[in-house]
């Protein structure tokens, strides 16, 4: 690097300046999360501020799962099944497609990929009313297969997929086909596994998006059997008591695994929302 | 296997990998999703009860279920405990065939036109329908029918602490003035007077202003709110609202006494289901009036609210769901009574269980009960829920954005009108 | 002879395979565009023959009744209301996200050391939910009484605590929703931001230095705006329509249909109107007809602003 003169140093010290700052704004309600889920209510609701408690009350979080009335179970391992459903089949389904699209020729590509195109104009929240007409309908209300379903087909990861499968070396297809693999076994055996990078991209994003949606599960999941994490939490500000230490808890509980998947996955969902976010 | 399948191959593990995550996950799938109406040839009725928050409760409902299973072995009362906004997730659930087969909720004209709750007539006896408060069973009708049977019978109260009263040299306030004046006097820096909720009052006391200047909202198939006096009692709330004298921001709404017991508010207006735990926290302390008269032309009031028991017409055994709802809410006096009481405060609605309980005369519940049967108002089942959003718009634009009262009523009743005639149509 | 059914076998073959290609691409898409089909054809088209019905307290259409829905809703002010509410918040949120992400892209990209770190933190809120943000927001960071956070460090400034949520004037409110969102997605687009810096070529600076643009904002303005266009149309893109289906944080802060629904009056999304139309009472005529109006808006907004950006010209960039 070059020599800065002393504007340009004062300038870069200004900048690391606002950049810490800035850091503490944006961690500090991780901060409070974690102060609030370790205190009693008495410690919170007290006008006298506490930084931090001095005797942790880890057992808040025995009192969350032991709670029958807060579902806390029940929300994590039905996030848990939808999110993971939702990874590994709509990888998969779009993954399908969008090798299609762009490596196998057929008359009906065009027509294909256009009404893929058109279904990416829809903005899916505004179809909750008539999908959820129809998933009443068919019986998908209070099921978990009813909160999953809609959130396997997505018409933006068909067109990433497309895009990133037009850019794909042909040279291992030409293996396949020397081996005389159908599509079929070129996709299963060749593709797939060399197309791990952006599947796992891919896949992250949706697990997030999922793990965190809120209107659809919101709708169809009236029954608590079939509560995602998020509308646990939500019950938490629309109840008839709060009880805080449990909310705050609960709040640490869904936030956790994400956080900490966003930490060991980051390079994969960076690489995700650049090829996301460039491609549009 | 050629050296060239070796070289692309290296992930088979992967792939096993991704098809064991998926038969799990489809496994579970289908595990939570397996209904039926047979449980080890026992039929199971699914039964929703939005969530109550006092203590007890919870187990107390489940307790009933297992009753019932006692006396009729070959029925399973499965009960389902429903925090959040039950009305949305109740009335979305009815849509469905896999809705519940009993649940509790408010009756209202358009569950009936759309089928969705099945008449209950047969299950009263002329003396069951004597003993009933008639007021709550005309409620629970619609042309004619019986289509809910009430369970428990609300209302507010408006909690204080005599000490403090005593202190401010104030007296129970009677008017909406007087009420303000008491709110300003007991407004201190570390406690403010008054407690209607984080909105100001705004949705708990929609209905009761008006009311308490003697006017009313639907009546005869009519909608009769579009007067002075309705706007005169919305600008008393806007005043209140500017004195600096309501706490905001609680953890907990109006219907959690946590704010009053804990002394963020001098006075709450609450319900009367909270009396245990304020008289635990407050003893003998304690005050309440019902809501005061707006003014001499005006009248103290509170709303008689509460909760039903409906059936669900749309299930495969209505008939089972009618037998257990007619012993768990006609027959059984020792339930009735225990859900009315022995958790927060309801007045039963059968007179015969409301006179016979010790717990309800004590002073504060005493007086409650009186004040109900002499002021407590209702809103016909014809009144919907977008009546409720229309009034609760207006009464947001006035309360928080200042609009002209005369105005945004108006508007409200346009809606409302509205919304009444398609409802009629 | 020979070669006419070598020929005739030939093009059997090439029938045959092209058959067997059909069918392939037919295999693979039919799963993905089943759902599509399932979960965007089918519910349009249902949705749209309900918001023609009126269908209280029930999903089924039949009951028509021409366009009265959607006159119904475009005379409701709480309606029209709910529009301008979600106009006003997009004209507001989509510049200030635009303008903080890219700035904060800009600043952890020029700096030597550190960049990791601070990438990581102004990230990690897009690992949370709008339902745990809120939550954190009304119930502590924005509390209205004085142990909420930001109450005390005004109160350390002998500022008496203010209620940020439930009043009017001044509207605090929106400081909540806009600070929340922004926490929640900064990050992400500022990703998005990062990815495109990094591939500007050096050479174009080292050639504006020749030419003697040095000053920060000139070099800014004449390339690095330009060669950020194709991050740029997504960002607005992306953010715009995020905006304008806000539900999450305005149901959970202001509160929906179960909770103090007076708050929610000073600030309803279209998608909380139609969530309460539809599903709290139960109108999903009204609440099929609303979910059209806005998909018209959207798809308008979209059209407009690619319009004004040029998707050519974007796609020229890359």
């Amino acid at each position: 690097m070059r020599a800065r003169t002393l504007g340009q140093k004062l300038q870069l010290a200004l900048r690391y300046a606002i950049l810490c700052a800035l850091s503490i704004l944006f961690l500090l309600p991780f901060y409070l999360i974690l102060r609030n889920a370790l205190m009693t209510d008495a410690q919170i609701t007290s006008p006298h501020w506490q930084w931090f408690p001095l005797q942790p009350h880890w057992e808040n979080f025995r009192e969350l799962f032991a709670d029958k009335t807060a579902f806390m179970w029940v929300g994590l391992r039905n996030s848990a099944i939808i999110a993971t459903t939702t990874l590994v089949l709509q990888m998969l389904f779009s993954s399908m497609a969008g090798y299609a699209l762009a490596r196998i020729p057929s008359r009906a590509s065009r027509s294909v990929f256009g009404s893929v195109l058109l279904t990416l104009m829809i903005p899916g929240a505004v179809t909750f009313v008539p999908t959820f007409a129809m998933m009443a309908w068919v019986g998908g209300v209070n099921t978990l297969w009813g909160v999953i379903a809609p959130g396997l087909f997505s018409a933006f990861s068909i067109f990433l997929f497309r895009q990133f499968y037009l850019g794909f070396p042909t040279e291992i297809e030409e293996a396949g086909m020397m081996d005389g693999l159908g599509y079929a076994g070129i996709y299963w055996r060749l593709v797939l596994p060399n197309s791990r990078a952006v599947l796992m991209s891919l896949g992250v994003l949706a697990f997030v998006g999922t793990w965190n949606t809120f209107l659809w599960p919101l709708v169809v999941g009236q029954n608590p059997s079939s509560w995602t994490v998020q509308i646990v939490l939500s019950t938490f500000l629309t109840g008839q008591t709060v009880q805080l230490h449990e909310l705050f808890a609960a709040a640490l509980v869904a936030v956790l695994p994400l956080v900490v998947v966003f930490l060991f996955m980051q390079r994969y969902i960076v690489e995700g929302i650049t090829f996301s976010g460039g491609k549009e | 296997m050629n050296s060239q399948e070796k070289t692309y191959l290296p992930n088979s593990r992967t792939r096993r990998d991704i098809i064991k995550t998926f038969t799990f996950a489809c496994g579970a799938l289908l595990s939570g999703c397996a209904s039926s109406d047979y449980v080890n040839g026992k039929l199971v009725l699914t039964q929703w009860y939005h969530q109550y928050g006092e203590k007890g409760t919870f187990q107390a409902v489940h307790r009933y279920a297992r009753e019932y299973t006692k006396v009729n072995p070959h029925i399973l009362i499965k009960v389902v405990w429903i925090p959040g906004d039950y009305g949305t997730k109740l009335a979305t659930a009815l849509l469905t065939p896999d809705g519940p087969d009993v649940f509790e909720n408010q009756l209202s004209q358009a569950m009936v036109e759309a089928g969705q709750v099945a008449p209950l007539d047969d299950l009263f006896t002329p003396a069951d329908l004597a003993d009933f408060n008639a007021r709550d069973t005309a409620l629970n009708s619609v042309n004619g029918k019986i289509y809910a049977i009430k369970m428990i019978d609300d209302m507010g109260l408006l909690y204080y602490r005599k000490s403090q009263f005593k202190a401010a040299g104030i007296q129970p306030p009677t008017t909406m003035a007087e009420l303000l004046n008491a709110a300003k006097m007991l407004t201190t820096s570390s406690r403010k007077g008054l407690y209607l909720g984080n909105d100001g009052g705004i949705s708990a006391l929609l209905n009761v202003l008006p009311w308490s200047a003697n006017t009313d909202f639907l009546v005869d198939n009519r909608i009769v709110f579009n007067n002075p006096r309705t706007v005169t009692s919305y600008q008393a709330l806007v005043q209140l609202n500017r004195s600096g004298t309501l706490l905001m921001g609680a953890p907990t709404d109006w219907w959690d006494p946590s704010a009053f017991t804990q002394g963020a508010a001098a006075m709450q207006w609450c319900g009367l289901w909270a009396y245990p735990a304020i008289y635990k926290a407050v003893q003998d302390d304690l005050g309440a009036v019902i809501w005061p008269a707006l003014d001499a032309a005006g009248s103290p009031v509170t709303f008689l609210g509460g909760w039903s028991a409906m059936v669900n017409a749309n299930r495969p055994h209505v008939e089972e769901a009618k037998r257990f709802l007619q012993w768990q809410w006609i027959q059984n006096r020792k339930i009735q009574l225990d859900w009315c009481v022995g958790y927060g405060f309801h007045v039963p609605p059968r007179h015969s269980l409301a006179v016979s309980t010790p717990k309800l005369q004590q002073p504060v519940p005493a007086y409650a009960v009186e004040m109900l049967s002499k002021y407590g108002k209702a809103l016909p089942p014809l009144w919907s829920s977008s009546m409720t959003s229309d009034l609760t718009s207006s009464l947001t634009n006035i309360v928080k954005l200042g609009h002209p009262a005369d105005q945004e009523i108006a508007s409200a009743a346009s809606s409302c009108r509205r919304e009444l005639r398609r409802e009629l149509e | 002879m020979t070669t006419t059914t070598q020929t005739a076998r030939d093009g059997e073959n090439r029938a045959r395979k092209r058959l067997g290609t059909e069918l392939s691409f037919w295999g693979f898409v039919t799963p993905a565009m089943a759902g599509l089909v399932l979960f965007m054809a089918i519910p349009m088209v249902w949705g749209f023959l309900l918001s023609l019905s009126r269908a209280q307290n029930t999903i089924h259409f039949g009951h028509f009744i021409g366009v009265r829905n959607y006159t119904d809703l475009l005379t409701d002010p709480e309606f029209l209301n709910s529009l301008w509410t979600i106009f006003v918040f997009t004209l507001f949120i989509v510049p200030t996200t635009f303008v903080f992400s890219l700035w904060l892209a800009i600043a952890v990209h020029n700096i030597p050391r550190g960049k990791a770190f601070f990438r990581t933190v102004f990230f990690i809120p897009t690992a949370v939910s709008y339902a745990a943000a809120s939550l954190i927001a009304r119930m502590s960071f924005y509390s209205g009484q004085s142990n909420g956070f930001a109450n005390h460090i005004i109160g350390l400034f002998g500022l008496a605590p203010i209620q940020w949520i439930g009043t009017a004037s001044p509207p605090w409110y929106w400081l909540v929703l806009v600070s929340v969102r922004l926490w929640l997605q900064v990050g992400f687009y500022m990703i998005i931001f990062l990815a495109a810096l990094q591939q500007i070529p050096r050479s174009l600076y080292e050639a504006a230095a020749l030419d003697g643009a040095s000053g920060g904002f000139t070099v800014f303005r004449y390339i690095t705006l330009p060669q950020l266009r194709a991050a740029t149309v997504s960002v607005l893109l992306l953010n715009l329509i995020a905006a304008f289906q806000a539900f999450d944080e305005f149901y959970n802060i202001l509160g929906g249909s179960g909770s103090s629904s007076g708050n929610i009056g000073l600030a309803r999304p279209p998608l909380v109107y139609i969530y309460n139309v539809a599903l709290s009472s139960q109108d999903f005529g009204r609440g099929a007809a609303g979910g059209f109006i806005i998909t018209f808006i959207i798809v308008a907004f979209t059209l407009a602003q690619s319009r004004l950006f040029g998707f050519g010209s974007a796609k020229e960039g890359r």
